[in-house]
């Protein structure tokens, strides 16, 4: 009985501990309520909106809905919205909370009780396609003419598009305006000696895979898809050898002089070391903005991701970068009205709407254009640095492990800039146990 | 060697002999236990033969009822007047026939292949709809149902026809069967073991057997993450998931991965249980000494630790040995530099003695909590004879109080050992398998197997691999257990202290 409830502690643990989508959104729910959030559009044609005759001979529908928790009023909101677009269908839509996280894994067990329309992070596509649950978009046109290209890469396997992007999913640098000036916060020396003059910490998760990639995606070894016999063993793109072992000694050295200021800690203790005064950088994701903000207010700057020095020059950091999107139950007893759904809560006006009362950066190019976005720092460092960025599709679960491994090593006490051998080994034996060899 | 030889050899001597003795054994034992596995082989086949034999001539020697119960459930009870049983048969009969044809066939049919037929996809405009082939999942579940329920409804088959000879015996002797009051009252009383132990048979039938039996299968077959039903199928591959644990010869990481954690697992199990046990025992010892004042608060101090739950405990150990954790900051200012000692994240030795010393926090207040009765237990004039005799308080020691407790805790010390090869709790809450490493597959150095497997299922989706492990852990710890227990003398001499 202990060891049962272990596992299910230890199951919500990893729910929280996952990477990327942990508490998205966090604790967005009340923000900006007021302005009036039943104004959705009831003229036909406008982007996520089709004519009632896609519907066909689908009647007396009821879907169910997977949304994370913080979306779940909102989206409530928004699938009234979508009824009263169709006056003459009874619709019936019920809203699970769900975590964007587990959406996949909860899925394959069982897709005949799993949710019509659902949210997920990019990473599961693969994991949706392979085993064959998630079925592809059917407005793939206007989907892919309404959203930005990124959002769009990360949702095509096999030249299908099979989700409707909803908010990106990343993370960028933030800090304290009082101790890293926006011209320091451009490069990692600038950050980290800023953090060191005022003595504070710059707080980054070296030891998870999901932000140690930046090492090996600002030399230039970047995922390539996935290849092999089974379609799961990660390529890599030609990378060149000395390039990526001097940008991971780079990043070594660089932490190294300023140990005691670059600290390795969950992402959960940046916004908690802004309200204690020990934190004045970090790099944090875009789910955590809130939290970020309530400690700091005024004084939070956010930016895209430092450059690095190395030979000389500074060298743009490439992260990693998730999207979220909704997907289509390949089972759904109602195909047409589920991609209906779909469409429309992915579409300009759901987007809009989201982005301003909870905060998720639109990947709708229109949207992406409005005030909401360019007049909100957060938002835009987020699209800048999804131009320096890999998608997080297109992953083979052997990804995280060694990932991690390689960024605990590259931080690790016994790490020796100088020793070309060792960083070449250690990246060596990092691919090869990503591509299981 | 006579007893008085024996007896006049000193202990590393008396050692030596043991360990001499129970070497040369060895190829016995092993004799033996290969003769004893033939001999059940062959009294299994003899039994079956018997079977036959029974059935057959059970057949022959049966009237027209008889014969024809061999095709028709009950007939044999019915037509001697034993209305209530025969129902009962054919109703089985009727059930079970209807059962596979509109369910159990469907299934079983396609154990052999686990399912043919993929999935496919209707297009519908710019709609589609994913059509689902073949389950794997569900053949393996419902053909391991099918099967079970098959066999037990051939043994009530055997016991039917063995019933209807029954009653033309009865009927040939010129005897009434027995009535369904007088049966219902033997059931409360001649049979009531019967009545009482059916119900929890069945229910551990359901609940434990047959997904256990769901679970050694998955271990055969292809079960992964890259054959997830029930968008595609998977199918037998025979020993394959055994054989990349234990390839070896190509140097693959999985069978690195195996054979170095389950080293580790083994040599955490022996530190972690003989650790808590030896320091608990200490500890009881001294708070038990006469003399010691305020016995109730120092048993109650250490009972404490238990009040919070263990999981509680090691999530917060976890955190208070972060870099920035509180151990870090105490040292800090302690010794008036910056320490940030990375108790996971940098050796493994530090990682793994940690998580024994931690184990020890949460291990021993239970240790001392059990010594501690069995302490006050041990009968006071067994000290006193020794004292009059002129024991000093080391002989007590050594020839009273730790026979007793080693006598009385052997079987606690079992399920502790195989507990800790499966302490899940532990590793996976406090150093969750760091410090990483490249050099295995899926897991860290203070991994232990079962936090392997989770890492597999859960992460991963590696069944069938998870599967394997599992199995080859339940052997591990069946044979530790039925090796020490049997050799324990609390097994050998059950009377002893009594």
């Amino acid at each position: 009985m202990k060891k049962i409830l272990a596992i299910l502690l230890a199951g919500m643990m990893t729910t929280a501990a996952l990477t990327g989508c942990a508490g998205s959104g966090g604790s967005t729910a009340d923000k900006g309520n007021s302005n009036g959030e039943t104004k959705t559009s009831e003229s036909t044609g406008k982007n996520g909106v089709v004519d009632v005759a896609d519907f066909g001979d689908e009647d007396n529908i009821t879907l169910k809905v997977w949304a994370p928790d913080a979306a779940v009023k909102i989206t409530k909101q928004q699938c009234e919205a979508f009824k009263e677009l169709y006056p003459d269908k009874k619709i019936e839509i019920t809203i699970v909370a769900q975590g964007e996280d587990t959406a996949a894994t909860q899925m394959m067990n069982d897709p005949d009780a799993s949710a019509d329309v659902f949210g997920f992070c990019s990473d599961q596509l693969n994991k949706l396609v392979n085993a064959g649950v998630i079925a592809k978009c059917a407005y793939a046109d206007q989907v892919t003419a309404a959203n930005t290209e990124e959002s769009l890469n990360a949702g095509i396997i096999d030249n299908k598009l099979y989700c409707y992007p909803e908010t990106t999913n990343g993370y960028i640098l933030v800090y304290d305006k009082r101790v890293v000036s926006d011209d320091q916060a451009k490069t990692f020396e600038g950050v980290l000696k800023a953090c060191k003059d005022a003595g504070k910490q710059f707080i980054m998760d070296a030891g998870n895979g999901f932000y140690s990639c930046i090492f090996t995606f600002t030399g230039g070894v970047k995922l390539d898809g996935l290849e092999g016999e089974d379609n799961d063993i990660q390529k890599f793109t030609d990378y060149d050898e000395d390039t990526a072992v001097k940008t991971l000694a780079a990043f070594g050295k660089l932490f190294k002089d300023y140990k005691g200021t670059f600290t390795s800690l969950d992402v959960a203790n940046i916004s908690s070391g802004f309200s204690s005064g020990k934190c004045g950088a970090g790099i944090d994701g875009t789910w955590n903005a809130v939290v970020n903000e309530k400690a700091l207010g005024d004084n939070l700057g956010v930016a895209k991701l430092p450059t690095i020095n190395i030979d000389g020059k500074d060298v743009t950091s490439i992260s990693m970068f998730g999207y979220k999107s909704l997907g289509v139950n390949g089972s759904s007893k109602f195909p047409r009205s589920s991609q209906i759904l779909a469409y429309y809560l992915s579409g300009e006006e759901c987007q809009r709407q989201r982005a301003t009362e909870i905060g998720w950066g639109p990947t709708n190019s229109t949207v992406n254009g409005e005030d909401v976005v360019t007049q909100n720092d957060m938002l835009t460092a987020i699209n800048e640095q999804s131009k320096n960025a890999v998608a997080q599709v297109n992953m083979s679960s052997t990804f995280w492990d060694p990932m991690k491994n390689l960024g605990n090593k590259i931080i690790a006490e016994e790490f020796k800039p100088d020793d070309t051998d060792a960083i070449k080994k250690l990246l060596d034996s990092t691919i090869a146990n990503i591509r299981d060899e | 060697m006579t007893y008085v030889e024996y007896r006049q050899l000193n202990p590393f001597q008396r050692f030596a002999f043991n360990f001499k003795k129970f070497i040369s054994n060895v190829p016995h034992a092993v004799a033996n236990f290969f003769k004893a596995i033939g001999r059940g082989i062959v009294k299994f086949f003899v039994g079956i033969g018997k079977g036959f034999y029974n059935y057959g001539t059970t057949f022959v020697k049966g009237d027209w009822a008889t014969k024809l119960s061999y095709l028709i459930f009950g007939v044999g009870d019915f037509s001697k007047g034993k209305y209530y049983k025969g129902i009962l048969f054919f109703l089985v009969e009727v059930l079970y026939i209807l059962y596979m044809v509109f369910f159990g066939w469907t299934y079983l049919k396609d154990f052999t292949t686990l399912g043919t037929i993929p999935k496919h996809t209707e297009p519908d405009g710019i709609f589609e709809k994913i059509v689902y082939g073949d389950n794997s999942m569900l053949i393996l579940l419902y053909s391991v149902l099918t099967i079970v329920i098959t066999i037990v409804v051939f043994a009530i088959y055997i016991v039917n026809t063995k019933d209807a000879y029954k009653m033309q015996l009865l009927r040939a002797e010129g005897k009434k069967p027995t009535s369904l009051k007088t049966d219902i009252k033997d059931f409360m009383d001649g049979k009531y073991h019967i009545t009482l132990m059916s119900f929890p048979v069945l229910m551990i039938g359901i609940f434990n057997i047959l997904p256990l039996i769901f679970m050694i299968l998955i271990a055969f077959t292809s079960y992964d993450y890259q054959h997830m039903p029930p968008g595609t199928l998977f199918t037998w591959v025979g020993l394959d998931n055994f054989a990349s644990l234990f390839d070896v010869v190509n140097n693959s990481t999985r069978a690195r991965t195996f054979i170095e954690l389950t080293e580790w697992t083994l040599v955490w199990a022996v530190i972690a249980t003989f650790s808590n046990y030896i320091l608990g025992m200490i500890f009881a010892l001294m708070i038990n000494k006469k003399g010691i004042r305020l016995k109730a608060l120092w048993r109650t101090l250490f009972v404490i630790t238990i009040a919070v739950p263990q999981f509680v405990s090691l999530l917060l150990m976890n955190q208070m040995l972060q870099s920035n954790g509180a151990i870090n900051i105490l040292l800090s200012y302690i010794t008036g530099q910056n320490v940030e000692i990375q108790f996971f994240n940098a050796s493994p030795l530090l990682a793994r003695v940690t998580v024994c010393v931690v184990n020890c926090w949460v291990g021993i207040p239970y240790t001392i909590l059990s010594m501690s009765g069995i302490l006050m237990n041990i009968p006071e004039d067994l000290y006193e004879s020794a004292r009059i005799d002129g024991a000093g308080p080391v002989k007590t020691f050594t020839k009273i109080t730790l026979p007793y407790m080693v006598f009385v805790t052997t079987p606690q010390l079992i399920t502790q050992f195989v507990g800790n090869i499966n302490n899940f709790n532990v590793i996976y809450l406090l150093s969750n398998g760091a410090p990483t490493t490249h050099k295995f597959y899926q897991a860290g150095y203070t991994d232990l197997l079962v936090t392997w497997l989770f890492k597999l299922t859960m992460d991963k989706q590696d069944y069938n691999l998870a599967a394997a492990i599992g199995i080859l852990v339940f052997i591990v710890c069946a044979t530790l257990s039925l090796i020490i227990f049997n050799n324990s003398k609390s097994m050998k001499d059950e009377e002893a202290f009594s």
